[in-house]
């Protein structure tokens, strides 16, 4: 057992080791605990997204799984199986070397063997060896195969919702075993019985129903849109017109919808305005908001194909729809894994309107989102950067001490690593980077990514989060910073609660943010005396 | 009483057996991973991808983010010869929360590997004559050490690092906790195997001529008599039934990962996935809400917003 500090009082984190044999010994609703289970779907989101649905209760001995539900599992998995080829290797290749073992972040935060990406990935490898392969038939457990069970899908249900997606173990296995792929597969399995978490459900609904995970109605992104420009008036005294739905705009601009409400989003969705009301006054860029298409964001991905196709089609169609020509996307973590990795896939062939994404205000040809039309707000912003089309006072972020969260998805999904790096350069004079092993392609999750952004399972997230906490206080405490920049709307979500968790000073903020702070607008007449969140600028008024 | 069947079973018919099942079994693997469909492209992109010319991309980034077919190919030969995803590995350290590189398992994983393979190449001077010139240089190489006759240290080094791999199996808590009796199995196969085989060669010597004519039939198909397999000690008969079983087992063993890697899409498939679309060959019709529907559903709102020219302003 081992104790981590946490303001004077401690965290405690038990390994518990056992044997093979219990790893293929299901856990059940006797062994849930508070702060690590999930709450069942609701009949609404089921009835809406075609899952089947019933009343249950994780805690309860009978979890009244629907009739036939071991066949309908099996052919699921069979169906999967015939589908993905990474699923049939992954599930025949792991050879349990254990180099993934500490890597997960919710491991090393609850120290139970069963959160192990090996482990979690034999969840479902014990039944695949039961029932597609040979030697799981006849030798059973000693082939390392275990029945179907009632038990089974609690254990399932419970561990698979332990998992972020963030893809860290992958990063790190010799044979790429991709642990969210395989998590993805099994969730998409217990969907087909039903058996699945509430609240990305929730999420997954308001967005195929709204086209925002919030479920925002036209009227209150609006509403929103119209607070975010009065907030920058306040702030700069610039007026700024935001166009929604505005067909013949140049370039469809989403975001992830937490922007729209929660803070410290709001910041970043300020810095996006300001930012774009600059281009449109010195260089006449045109775009526009979509409320068809208001989110970036898709819990799709942590849910199942369809799922994601779901949701991640409207884009296209809405920029299809408005004419424009590319399509600009905001700071988002699990987007930009959909948004890279997954939407022009399912949703191909694109819509024929679309042109190459070329920058109007340099002319710069995106040449690694040819096909795709969409590109990231920080290459879009780099490129801008890089051709001084930007008026920057650096000084304005001063008063923040910058360190840089890589995202799991940005990051190992997409390799985005050095354009934030140079925008939060070009915007801040005091940057400092973590601990080499907490970034880059080895960075910790937050520990709430991955449809895990939920009050109940409150206690996995701050240990989840216990890695990155630790190296955020390490250079509090080595560099005294006090900002830590996240260009994902989980991030921003999950952080605020984590550092008071893990009681350490520091404020959450997006890479627009900083732009938007240090963003000189030509029409701002007066000096500018409070950055975004309405603190004194450095070295103007306030305290000094 | 003799084992002379026994042995004439081992030496004549036994490489057969395994030889097919070794074959028929890794093709079935493979081609029936090759049957499914690779549905999205997913590599784990370990390094900055290609973007605008003035953001870095050194060298590394190149194969760990490869972007052409040529960078991925780089990629697959840095995966496969140099382990370079294991030789990233870390641990952390719970009591003092931070990770620290540990690179013992790639050195002994890579130990391991190389001295298997060299072995495999030096055992081809019984299967081929004359013996191709590159084959004795490997020999000569690896019989570095001056004892008669010369010691081979990748014989050694192969036993070693096998021990170690499965100490640290048994040994460490973690390890033991998810290591399955398969596991045990396939290194306590490949124990014997090397164990038996560095016997034979040091202490219970067998008559290498008769060894390599057991050799030179099997791969020309040409079974040998009774009187040569009485020439060979027991030892080698146990050496030859262990390696034909593990032989054997390989298809139905976690020891498929030496192909499956090359299947792996995280690893096989180039980071430019917004540059040239991946083709999903299921990839179903969508279903949801069209534009139209949508703006049925919210027509009074959405008609507000026209109404407001298609733009919100501050209120001031």
């Amino acid at each position: 057992m081992v104790e981590v500090e946490r303001n004077g009082e401690y965290v405690k984190v038990e390994q518990r080791f056992t044997s093979w044999k219990d790893l293929l010994k299901p856990i059940t609703e006797k062994d849930f605990k508070p702060g690590f289970y999930h709450y069942p779907i609701l009949k609404r989101d089921a009835e809406e997204l075609g899952i089947p649905y019933r009343d249950w209760d994780p805690l309860e001995p009978d979890w009244h799984l629907p009739e036939g539900w071991k066949e309908t599992f099996l052919n699921k998995f069979k169906e999967l199986l015939e589908k993905h080829r990474q699923f049939k290797v992954f599930m025949d290749i792991c050879v349990r070397c254990g180099a993934c073992a500490d890597k997960c972040h919710y491991y090393l935060g609850t120290g139970d063997p069963k959160n192990m990406p090996v482990a979690r990935a034999e969840l479902l490898r014990s039944i695949y060896r039961r029932y597609f392969t040979k030697a799981g038939k006849i030798f059973g457990k000693w082939a390392g195969a275990r029945e179907l069970t009632e038990d089974v899908i609690k254990e399932l249900y419970y561990y698979l919702y332990q998992c972020s997606l963030c893809r860290r173990c992958s990063a790190f296995c010799p044979y790429g075993i991709d642990t969210a792929d395989i998590v993805w597969r099994g969730r998409e399995m217990l969907q087909s019985i039903g058996t699945v978490q509430r609240f990305m459900y929730i999420s997954i609904a308001a967005c195929a129903r709204t086209g925002n995970h919030l479920g925002l109605l036209p009227g209150g992104m609006a509403g929103s849109l119209r607070n975010a420009a009065e907030d920058i008036y306040d702030i700069t005294g610039v007026e700024i017109e935001v166009p929604i739905n505005k067909k013949g705009a140049d370039i469809l601009f989403v975001a992830p919808s937490g922007d729209y409400f929660a803070t410290p989003h709001w910041f970043a969705l300020m810095g996006y305005l300001m930012l774009f009301h600059e281009l449109e006054e010195r260089y006449g860029f045109t775009y526009t908001w979509s409320t068809y298409a208001g989110e970036g964001g898709n819990f799709g991905t942590f849910a199942s194909y369809e799922l994601a196709q779901k949701l991640n089609h409207k884009i296209y169609e809405a920029a299809e729809k408005l004419g424009v020509k590319w399509i600009l996307g905001g700071e988002c973590g699990h987007m930009w894994r959909d948004k890279h990795q997954f939407m022009a896939t399912m949703n191909y062939p694109l819509p024929k309107t679309l042109e190459d994404p070329v920058n109007p205000i340099t002319g710069t040809y995106f040449e690694n989102a040819a096909e795709a039309k969409i590109v990231h707000i920080a290459e879009f912003v780099a490129d801008l950067i890089e051709h001084k089309k930007l008026k920057l006072d650096k000084s304005r972020n001063d008063h923040w001490k910058v360190t840089f969260h890589d995202s799991c998805n940005p990051a190992r999904g997409m390799g985005l690593y050095e354009e934030p790096r140079y925008v939060i350069k070009n915007v801040c004079n005091y940057f400092y980077e973590m601990p080499e092993h907490t970034i880059r392609e080895k960075t910790y999750c937050c520990g709430s990514g991955g449809g895990l952004l939920t009050d109940e399972v409150m206690e996995l997230r701050m240990r989840g989060g216990m890695a990155r906490a630790m190296a955020v206080r390490h250079v509090h405490k080595k560099y005294g910073v006090n900002f830590l920049c996240a260009i994902c709307a989980i991030d921003k979500a999950a952080f605020p609660h984590l550092f008071e968790f893990w009681k350490i000073p520091v404020e959450v903020g997006g890479m627009m943010e900083l732009v938007g702070n240090a963003l000189i607008l030509s029409d701002e007449e007066q000096e500018r005396e409070l950055d975004l969140r309405g603190n004194p600028l450095p070295g103007k008024g306030g305290e000094e | 009483m003799s084992f002379v069947y026994l042995k004439l079973f081992v030496a004549d018919v036994l490489p057969y057996i395994a030889g097919i099942i070794f074959i028929i079994g890794t093709l079935n693997r493979i081609i029936n991973w090759a049957k499914s469909p690779v549905a999205l492209k997913i590599p784990t992109t370990c390094g900055q991808q290609k973007t605008l010319p003035f953001i870095r991309r050194t060298w590394e980034d190149r194969f760990d983010s490869p972007y052409t077919m040529l960078e991925t190919i780089g990629r697959m030969i840095l995966e496969v010869f140099l382990f370079r995803s294991l030789f990233r590995n870390t641990r952390y350290w719970l009591d003092k929360q931070r990770g620290v590189d540990t690179r013992w398992l790639w050195l002994f994983a890579l130990a391991f590997h190389y001295s298997l393979l060299i072995i495999v190449l030096r055992h081809l001077r019984f299967f081929t004559n004359p013996i191709p010139g590159f084959l004795s240089w490997i020999n000569v190489l690896d019989g570095q050490v001056a004892v008669v006759p010369p010691l081979y240290i990748t014989g050694i080094l192969a036993l070693v690092a096998l021990f170690w791999l499965w100490a640290r199996r048994v040994l460490c808590s973690r390890e033991r906790n998810i290591s399955y009796p398969a596991d045990h199995l396939i290194l306590a196969l490949v124990a014997g195997i090397l164990i038996t085989g560095n016997l034979m060669r040091y202490i219970f010597k067998v008559d290498l001529y008769a060894v390599k004519e057991v050799a030179l039939g099997i791969v020309s198909f040409h079974p040998v008599s009774a009187a040569v397999v009485n020439q060979i000690g027991w030892i080698f008969f146990v050496h030859l039934t262990l390696v034909c079983v593990t032989i054997a087992y390989l298809p139905f063993s976690k020891v498929m990962h030496f192909a499956g890697v090359f299947f792996s899409p995280t690893r096989n498939m180039p980071n430019d996935n917004r540059a040239h679309i991946h083709i999903n060959p299921w990839n179903p019709p969508y279903h949801g809400i069209t534009w139209e529907e949508y703006y049925q559903m919210y027509k009074d709102q959405l008609d507000e917003i026209a109404e407001n020219g298609y733009k919100v302003k501050p209120e001031v």
